[in-house]
């Protein structure tokens, strides 16, 4: 009787992404530890990607299938920019991400997409995806091993969620950019304390609306000089850095 | 002998794909080369069903059912939002669609903002139980068919049409794991209509229907509230009402409600409501809300079923 | 398959169980009282695995009747229910555990109010205002959450029984058929007609 053994292309790499839509601007964060169950096979696997200079993609599950996935965006981009001589808008690309997804609804890429950017009118926005490519515009987002973690927190300091106003107070309607930082940072090193497959490295993308005043940006880029890199390519358009920090490597 | 099967088979969705897109190398209407980058979205959709990646072992269906989640086993990788209730139901004043905004992976829950109501186009609205991809996806290509009806004919089409084109489309793709149950509601030349579609080819036309896990809790209500000759305002209350109590029963649907009102000039989104904020305070001074919370406890607070004998 | 309601008003409780006892896919009758009466003012609805069924219900009756004999007043709702519950969490941990589900309702003389108890096979033991086992608690519920009144009379309690009821009839797929209904207040127990 000849065995026949089931056919298994996926396998889960750990790791955590998480986004954050401001007023003017977006942030995107992943570790950097890649894993598969006890063993670390890597302590730098970027996860949050480029897509343009107003659009970064973070990409969580199995690393092959995101990789993978993520070249083929891009690849769509490119496409798209020979075509049309600028860059796709942040919810097109959405709308590709959902197209390219379902595309392999019956073969899916094992991959928790979330996508954060600048919107056409200039708003902060994410977009989180399932592995088949339902999706959905929101304010934040945490994705993968620590997403249990992360996202009750979140939904606690971004959304407000069971805290009560001072008396005579409200709740702010957008966050400022330092607050959001802070917060992206608390969520991964408290994640690292508490889950096996978090740590080693975090690179935090922020994105900026064209229209913005970076002077905050500024006074925090002077204090991180060598933790900060621009990444934009166009001018007088969105700006795009990158900012990466040491997590825990045990 | 199922690829076998397959090969010769005519009706299946693989053949199905390979003759559309035959169909359309035939008709010359494929964009020309010079606009092969615009595919961008859904450029590609335009032109037909589009192709699906399939993995090459025996039955990919079986492959499908190994890695992604259909409600049965947990353990599986790939999990797929499910846990809903949905409802919608026809009267005198048009249609109501309510539904919750809960999305659930296992026992966690993976959104609390979903949105079950799919606007296919001002006229027509669906609803998402089952995957949630399954739903949005093929409803959005529903409304791309839908206004290519509109172009070709000069006319809109018709519910019936509509959810008659996506049971004939998903029912091509029968046993090979799409998950889906909808309704389809809107207004057209007959009248306020409701059809439910399913993935496993069932489509039913109706006054009334709720689908999920929590639909049972939902008709204990919506049963018993419905008649033909309702107000607006008593009919979105008892959509509200209704999800509330599948909400509140259910532990896989909650957080919010979504509610529309489908008239003769089109859907109408009538509001967003937190289940909780329902049961303590109920959704505030609006027609036809009983003006205090849903609760049972706060509805019978200071209620007792105590008789003592008065003396 | 076997589906019981349970709700309290306005100085009593209501006792509603299916009267049909199938076996695969045959009703072997349709006019079996599936409410036992275990006192002048106690009512237990029983359902779950046939054979067990009665013989626990048989058992929990002589037992109430016993502790009423030897101490000459009845054991009140609370107690009886409590000493029911204690004999299930008991059976579970025996070899052959009874796999029976109960609507304990009765009238406290001495608090002048209606208790109504939801005991489960597994000895799960709450105190409610109104009560479902079966299939028809998916359906019965929610609506019992919009239509129950604890102060209502006994004729408006038996109209929202009869929600419950023809909503089952209109929704379950396995229709239960005709219900025994039986009242329980401060002049004891009484059968009604839906």
């Amino acid at each position: 009787m000849p065995q026949t053994r089931s056919f298994d292309p996926y396998t889960e790499n750990g790791g955590t992404i998480l986004a954050i839509a401001g007023q003017d601007f977006s942030v995107i964060a992943g570790d950097t530890r890649q894993s598969e169950g006890y063993s670390i096979q890597t302590r730098y696997a970027p996860k949050v990607f480029r897509l343009t200079d107003r659009a970064v993609l973070a990409v969580n599950g199995f690393a092959a299938d995101g990789n993978m996935f993520v070249k083929k965006v891009k690849q769509r981009l490119e496409w798209y920019r020979h075509a049309h001589a600028k860059d796709m808008p942040l919810r097109a690309i959405a709308r590709l991400i959902q197209t390219m997804l379902y595309a392999k609804r019956f073969f899916p890429y094992y991959v928790y997409n979330i996508l954060g950017g600048i919107e056409e009118d200039g708003t902060g926005a994410v977009y989180s995806f399932d592995p088949v490519g339902s999706y959905e515009r929101e304010a934040c987002r945490a994705a993968g091993a620590a997403q249990s973690l992360v996202q009750p927190f979140l939904d606690n300091q971004i959304y407000f969620k069971n805290q009560v106003p001072a008396p005579g107070t409200t709740h702010p309607a957008y966050l400022s950019l330092p607050d959001v930082l802070s917060i992206v940072i608390d969520s991964f090193t408290s994640a690292t304390e508490r889950h096996i497959e978090v740590g080693d490295g975090l690179e935090i993308y922020i994105v900026f609306a064209k229209t913005r005043d970076l002077q905050d940006f500024e006074t925090i880029r002077a204090k991180n000089v060598h933790l900060i890199q621009e990444l934009t390519v166009a001018e007088d358009g969105e700006r795009i850095f990158v900012l990466r920090r040491d997590l825990k490597k045990d | 002998m199922n690829s076998l099967v397959q090969r010769f088979d005519t009706n299946n969705a693989l053949s199905e794909i390979k003759r559309t897109s035959a169909i359309i190398e035939e008709d010359g209407d494929n964009v020309s080369d010079l606009m092969w980058g615009s595919y961008g979205g859904f450029g590609n959709l335009a032109t037909g069903i589009p192709k699906f990646n399939i993995p090459a072992v025996p039955d990919p269906s079986a492959f499908l059912r190994l890695h992604t989640d259909d409600h049965t086993d947990p353990s599986c990788r790939i999990k797929i939002q499910h846990g809903t209730t949905t409802l919608a139901f026809r009267f005198k004043g048009g249609v109501i669609v309510a539904v919750d905004s809960r999305a659930t992976a296992g026992s966690y829950i993976a959104s609390g903002t979903v949105k079950k109501v799919i606007e296919i186009n001002p006229y027509l609205l669906g609803t998402m139980a089952g995957g949630a991809a399954d739903c949005q996806y093929w409803e959005t290509y529903l409304g791309i068919q839908c206004r290519l009806h509109e172009l070709r004919n000069k006319e809109r089409i018709s519910v019936a049409a509509a959810s008659k084109y996506l049971s004939n489309l998903v029912y091509s793709y029968k046993g090979m794991g799409l998950s889906m149950g909808t309704m389809i509601c809107g207004w057209d030349k007959t009248g306020p209509q409701v059809y439910y579609v399913d993935s496993d080819g069932t489509r039913l036309k109706g006054d009334l229907f709720s689908v999920g896990s929590g639909s049972t809790f939902a008709y204990g209500v919506l049963d018993q509230g419905h008649h033909w000759d309702l107000s607006d305002e008593d009919a979105q209350e008892l959509g509200r009402r209704s999800i509330y109590a599948a909400g509140h029963r259910d532990a896989f649907s909650g957080n919010t409600i979504n509610l529309y009102h489908v008239k003769e000039d089109g859907w109408k989104f009538i509001g967003n409501y937190d289940v909780s904020k329902m049961h303590y305070e109920g959704p505030g001074d609006i027609p036809g809300a009983p003006g205090h919370g849903y609760g049972y406890s706060i509805r019978t607070a200071g209620k007792s079923s105590a008789d003592p004998p008065t003396s | 398959m076997d589906s019981s309601f349970a709700i309290t008003g306005k100085g009593y409780a209501i006792v509603a169980a299916d009267m049909t006892v199938s076996r695969s896919i045959v009703k072997m009758q349709y006019n079996e009282d599936k409410i036992k009466v275990l006192g002048s003012h106690l009512l237990m609805a029983f359902s779950g695995e046939p054979g067990d069924t009665v013989q626990f219900a048989e058992y929990v009756e002589r037992n109430i009747r016993l502790a009423q004999i030897r101490n000459t007043y009845p054991l009140p709702p609370p107690s009886a229910a409590s000493w029911i519950r204690r004999e299930l969490a008991d059976s579970l941990r025996s070899r052959s555990p009874y796999s029976v589900n109960l609507l304990v309702a009765g009238y406290d003389l001495s608090t002048h109010e209606p208790k109504l108890y939801w005991i489960d096979y597994l000895g799960t033991m709450a105190t409610v205002p109104f009560a479902a086992h079966g299939y028809g608690s998916y359906f019965a519920l929610s609506l019992l959450d919009r239509y129950h009144d604890p102060e209502a009379t006994v004729e408006e309690g038996l109209a929202t029984l009869r929600r419950c009821i023809d909503e089952v009839s209109k929704r379950l797929v396995v229709t239960p058929g005709k219900f025994k209904v039986k009242v329980v207040d401060k002049n004891g127990v009484r059968e009604v007609e839906l």
